[in-house]
């Protein structure tokens, strides 16, 4: 700042002098020079100071560190003023007068002034007695270097006197007359030799023309070219290198270096220790920029004037800018300009009240006393009672999270049409409860078996009963499975611990088909009689796992062609795709729970000496050779041909009651009696991919739709079955959708069981459903 | 017409007008030349304009007709104003209005009751197909003495007069009847019925009927073996007589009811492996014979094949492949097979096709327990997720008389209609799950001059 300062001021300077020469211009080209001299007076003064004070740079360091810790941070050029101030008053006691044009003359000043004039004597009473020197009463003794002549009229403008023969008057009081001047002047003065150094102005103070010296004129030739008005000023001296590294051949010093010159201050570090204490502290921060207007903008402002109570008038006291009074829409009768239109009353209207800009809407009356009266007083007083009362104490920090954002993205279940939404068929005839139910390979027939121990075959879309048949005298039936593959028509069902195979001869089958059926039935019976038995150790015939024969002639009749009686109870029959194995599970069996049957040798094997648990049920793998057998707990699947156990699958449900595995082979649901429905991925993990608890009570079966449609259902104790869109890619960085579509009710619970069954249509996406009310239902 | 015209000029202080010129197609109740053009305002309605019509300075009939108004082909259903912005139209344009009289809720006449669910019902007329190809070859219907046939899931077929009494039934199992539960039943001509059966098979029968037409025999002519499953559905046509049929083996057959010209059936198909069963059915020996062609061009249960009623070489038939095909029966080898509908909506695969392209009306059997009627005219563009097409809205819903004041079960439970036959003299007979024929018979349907 400084400098560009000192630049502006010297180029008004270099403008001013040439146009006029008045005091004022005069006075700050006497700035100028002062500052040169200034400069250089500082210079030395501060050499000879350095030499002085050499030995006392130490404690002159830590008297600046101290002032930086007075919070006073001087800049240069004020640290170099007030160090010019001090010498100054050290060097003269009185300042230099600001007047002086010649640096020799101010010396010479200098030196007359250093030597006091006078002398201290003792006087007769031993005091102290200052005797001043004798004036010697010269011409002029007692004003030597004053002016001859001084205008005594004060600091008046000389034009007062334009009119008068005088410009003024002396210390004596005569008339200073003035100079000659005009044509009569001008003419002489061509005639006389311009004399040396005249400039052509007058000197205001004598009234004499003014002359300047040829110094004084390079001076201001210097000032107007933007030089050092000094002549022979160097700005760049070469540095007199009196305290360096290098030692001098002849010191200035012979003393050698004091040892505190090699030891660390302590008194430096005490007090840097305060600066690091204090920046510790946060007494001392870090320099910020000052901010910008945008940020003084938000500062807070207070209300100063929010309970303003009327004071009398005082200097400081500041008085509430009034409030704008009101306008032309407050009228109660305003002009029809400003009365809203319809849709700007609707608008208004429309805008919830605390966003609206203002609370009133202008109307019109006809008179004064039409106005009516405020409509919301009361509406008001009482928000304002009821904010009194209700005045929240704590200010609660309320989550402001839309919970709808943190659920995933699922599509909509009309986008994943279709699914079943109703109840399109009631199959009725069975009495007590419906335990399983199928539709066959085709489509067109659904089978189900139920407590009354029937097995019936059903019409799919009338619900007509086409075929009937009772095999279980006093046993529910289990369980009703058609054999898979569209070649023959056969039916298993199990009651008690016989599994029949059935050919049901409904009128619409195929007579080929029918007898197809019945010749793959009747092949195994060579094999069975063929076949060695197993001998014991005793070496008597061993009890077979399972008897194949042949029903009662009345149940022959009736398609009931084969079967075959285990050892317990049968509860679940699964086919093998290709329809030549199938497996039964009987879980109070101990070793004997799971069997494998052969159709074509009449063969039942029981593949498992040990089972850690008791089975629930069991699946084969739609492609692969792999056996699925469920326990209450965990699911393990077996390799049929290397007979070895593959994998373990934890779903974490306490008891599983079923499951199913998907047609791409991948994927498994489980469905527990604790209520939980488990996706499993078995390329995954052991455990679920996603577990669904949707149901009130417990689940009794999962089924996959194994048509093509992406779709698996279940049915609960709670008399819903519930349906959901499950689509596996084939892309295995991605995992399955799984959204719940639909959820179907109709079924009654009766005595806390509600569906038993699903099955779904192998084509269309349909399911069917059995009822522990005794109906089966056909959802479409 | 001055108070017509102030009334006009009365509403219009609030809505627009529109030119109208009504038209028709029945002369009996043409519009003088000079009256056909009118100024309406834009809100009437149809009763408006029926009202309008039916005034002394219009048609001046002595009793109000109500009509319903056809623009563009489609019933007005909203003001004329809002046809005209739906539409897009000023009120400058003139619209033609086609005015036809209203179809007036058909009313419950009669219930037939049978002894197990009617799968299906037709009809004996002078006006029915069977009838006038009956007249064609001599043998016409006399009017009173129309006949109404009903198949019912115990096999037996059933003809009935108008005033319910069962005049002929088909012999049991035993006798040459069918085994298993009737799916379709057809008069070919009134003495000859064809009926197929859940028994894969389709019967001729001979209807012979006593003088004083209050008894009558029903006597197997022929049986037809070929389908590997139940036959839902069979259509004739009487003067090639040519049988139609749809199977659940996703194949169709066409049949001829000449014994003569029939091919023999295949044996296997007769006498199956459970001949003993069999043995016993076919104690009277009716002539057996095979179809004339049989093609599978489904994947999936035919639920109903049909002839095209105006040209007998055009067939269509539907699926629960979610397909309509059309394919030319005259030369079956080469069937031109077209697929008409491959998105149908998935759900509403066609249970029964029926079109009465004379009428362009349609008349549906739902498995909801009620009969619908359908006009082909009363219809709205279909949303995409309805593929599109134009979805017809039904115009009439006819509940089941034995269901009346009850609430409609869930899954149409005992209430499923299973056929419905449509008759100028008859009216709308319809079979269903409730062991019942029931006769509705609509006012102003079937007058003569309706268009």
């Amino acid at each position: 700042m400084a400098p560009t300062a000192v630049d502006r001021k010297r180029k008004a300077v270099t403008r001013d002098v040439p146009e006029s020469s008045d005091v004022e211009s005069e006075a700050e080209f006497g700035d100028g020079l002062l500052e040169g001299i200034l400069s250089q007076s500082e210079d030395s003064e501060d050499e000879s100071d350095e030499n002085e004070e050499s030995d006392q740079e130490d404690e002159e360091d830590l008297d600046e560190l101290e002032a930086l810790d007075s919070d006073e941070i001087l800049s240069e050029d004020g640290e170099d003023e007030a160090e010019l101030n001090g010498g100054l008053v050290k060097s003269n006691g009185t300042k230099r007068p600001q007047t002086d044009l010649v640096p020799g003359q101010a010396q010479a000043e200098d030196d007359e002034e250093d030597k006091p004039n006078y002398r201290v004597e003792v006087d007769a009473n031993g005091g102290e007695r200052y005797v001043y020197e004798e004036i010697d009463p010269v011409y002029d003794s007692d004003d030597s270097d004053a002016p001859v002549t001084t205008n005594t009229i004060g600091n008046i403008p000389l034009t007062f006197y334009d009119s008068y023969p005088h410009i003024g008057y002396d210390i004596n009081g005569k008339k200073i007359m003035r100079p000659a001047k005009g044509e009569a002047l001008d003419a002489l003065l061509d005639s006389i030799d311009i004399p040396k150094g005249w400039t052509g102005l007058t000197d205001p103070a004598t009234g004499k023309p003014l002359n300047l010296s040829q110094d004084e004129l390079e001076i201001l030739r210097r000032i107007q070219t933007n030089e050092m008005p000094e002549e022979g000023y160097d700005p760049y001296p070469a540095t007199v290198e009196y305290f360096t590294g290098i030692e001098e051949v002849m010191p200035l010093s012979a003393a050698p270096e004091p040892k505190r010159r090699f030891l660390p201050s302590k008194h430096e570090a005490k007090r840097v220790m305060k600066l690091v204490r204090a920046i510790r502290e946060g007494r001392i921060l870090p320099y910020k920029p000052p901010e910008g207007r945008e940020e003084e903008e938000e500062e807070i402002h207070y209300d100063i004037w929010a309970d303003e109570q009327p004071r009398p008038d005082h200097v400081m006291n500041i008085p509430a800018p009034k409030a704008p009074p009101p306008g032309y829409d407050l009228s109660y009768n305003p002009p029809p300009e400003y009365l809203p239109s319809k849709s700007e009353k609707q608008a208004w209207e429309d805008i919830d009240p605390e966003d609206r800009e203002r609370e009133y809407l202008p109307t019109t009356y006809d008179a004064l006393r039409k106005v009516p009266a405020y409509d919301k007083f009361v509406k008001e007083r009482f928000e304002r009672s009821l904010d009194l009362y209700l005045a929240p104490r704590v200010r609660k920090n309320r989550l402001n999270i839309d919970p709808a954002s943190l659920l995933p993205k699922l599509p909509k279940p009309e986008e994943l049409k279709p699914f079943p939404t109703v109840c399109s068929t009631l199959f009725r005839g069975h009495e007590g409860r419906v335990r399983s139910l199928a539709i066959d390979p085709s489509g067109n027939c659904l089978a189900s078996g139920g407590d009354d121990g029937t097995v019936r075959v059903w019409e799919l879309l009338t619900g007509k009963q086409l075929w009937s048949a009772k095999i279980g005298d006093d046993e529910a039936v289990n369980v009703v499975r058609w054999r898979p593959g569209r070649d023959a028509v056969i039916l298993s069902a199990a009651a008690g611990e016989d599994i029949y195979l059935i050919v049901p001869s409904v009128p619409d089958v195929n007579p080929k088909m029918e007898a197809a059926s019945k010749e793959l039935l009747d092949t195994g019976f060579g094999y069975a009689t063929n076949a060695t038995q197993a001998l014991t150790a005793n070496g008597q015939k061993k009890e077979p796992v399972a008897k194949w024969t042949r029903p009662s002639s009345r149940l022959q009749d009736e398609g009931v062609l084969i079967k075959i009686t285990v050892r317990t109870t049968v509860k679940v029959i699964s086919w093998h795709r290709r329809g030549d194995f199938f497996s039964t599970v009987s879980p109070t069996a101990q070793r004997s729970a799971v069997a494998i049957h052969t159709l074509s040798k009449h063969l039942t094997q029981i593949p498992f000496r040990r089972l850690p648990g008791i089975p629930q049920t069991v699946q084969f793998h739609p492609s692969r050779p792999l056996f699925f057998v469920a326990t209450q707990r965990t699911i393990r699947s077996y390799d049929l041909q290397k007979q070895e156990l593959v994998k373990i699958i934890q779903p974490g449900a306490r008891w599983i009651s079923s499951f199913d595995i998907h047609p791409g082979g991948d994927n498994l649901i489980v469905g527990s009696y604790d209520r939980r429905l488990l996706w499993h991925d078995l390329d995954l993990s052991t455990r679920p991919y996603k577990t669904m608890r949707f149901h009130s009570k417990a689940i009794r079966a999962v089924k996959y739709h194994k048509g093509g449609f992406p779709l698996f259902a279940d049915a609960s104790d709670d008399g819903s079955l519930q349906i959901f869109h499950g689509k596996v890619v084939s892309d295995m960085m991605e995992n399955a959708t799984i959204v719940p579509v639909k959820v179907l009710k109709g079924h009654k619970v009766k005595s806390a069981l509600g569906v038993m069954d699903i099955d779904w249509h192998p084509r269309e996406p349909w399911c069917v459903s059995a009822g522990a009310d005794g109906t089966c239902r056909l959802w479409m | 017409m001055d108070t017509e015209m102030a009334d006009t000029s009365a509403l219009s202080s609030h809505y627009g007008q529109v030119q109208v010129h009504f038209t028709t197609n029945s002369p009996d109740i043409e519009l003088p030349e000079g009256k056909r053009q009118l100024l309406v305002p834009t809100n009437v309605r149809r009763y408006g304009l029926s009202q309008i019509l039916n005034s002394e300075s219009m048609l001046d009939t002595p009793a109000p007709i109500p009509f319903d108004f056809l623009i563009n082909g489609t019933f007005l259903r909203t003001t004329l104003e809002e046809y005209l912005t739906a539409n897009g139209l000023s009120s400058e344009t003139t619209l033609s209005l086609q005015y036809v009289r209203s179809l007036i809720p058909p009313l419950f006449e009669a219930s037939f009751e049978h002894d197990d669910w009617v799968s299906c019902v037709d009809v004996l007329s002078s006006s029915s197909l069977a009838g006038t190809w009956g007249a064609n070859v001599n043998v016409p219907v006399v009017l009173g003495q129309e006949r109404i046939l009903s198949g019912s899931y115990d096999g037996l077929l059933r003809l009935w007069n108008k005033s319910g009494q069962a005049i002929a039934t088909s012999s049991s199992s035993s006798a040459g009847g069918h085994t298993a539960s009737i799916k379709s039943a057809k008069f070919i001509s009134p003495t000859q019925i064809a009926s197929s059966s859940l028994d894969r098979t389709i019967r001729i029968w001979k209807y012979s009927e006593a003088d004083d037409h209050f008894s009558g025999e029903l006597k197997p002519v022929l049986e037809l073996y070929g389908h590997l499953g139940g036959i839902d559905s069979i259509d004739v046509h009487g003067p090639s007589n040519r049988i139609l049929s749809a199977s659940t083996d996703g194949s169709i057959g066409l049949w001829t009811t000449a014994k003569n010209s029939a091919p023999a059936a295949d044996e296997a198909l007769i006498s199956g492996p459970n001949a003993k069963r069999r043995k016993l059915t076919t104690s009277t020996n009716t002539p057996q014979r095979g179809p004339l062609s049989l093609i599978s061009s489904h994947t999936a249960p035919v639920s109903a094949a049909i002839f095209n009623p105006l040209d007998s070489t055009v067939a269509y038939s539907a699926s629960q492949d979610h397909t309509v095909r059309t394919m030319a029966p005259a030369e079956f080898g080469t069937f031109e097979v077209r697929e008409l509908a491959r998105k149908m909506k998935e759900t509403a695969w066609l249970e029964r096709l029926k079109e009465t392209t004379g009428r362009g009306r349609r008349n549906q059997s739902v498995r909801d327990g009620t009969c619908r009627v359908w006009d082909l005219r009363s219809s709205r563009t279909g949303t995409k997720d309805e593929g599109n097409g134009v979805v017809g809205e039904a115009v009439y819903v006819i509940e089941r008389e034995s269901q009346k004041g009850k609430k409609r079960p869930v899954g149409g439970e005992g209430i499923k209609v299973y056929g419905v036959a449509w008759d100028k003299e008859v009216g709308i007979v319809s079979a269903s799950e409730d062991k019942m024929v029931q006769i509705n018979r609509g006012r102003g349907v079937t007058r003569p001059n309706d268009p």
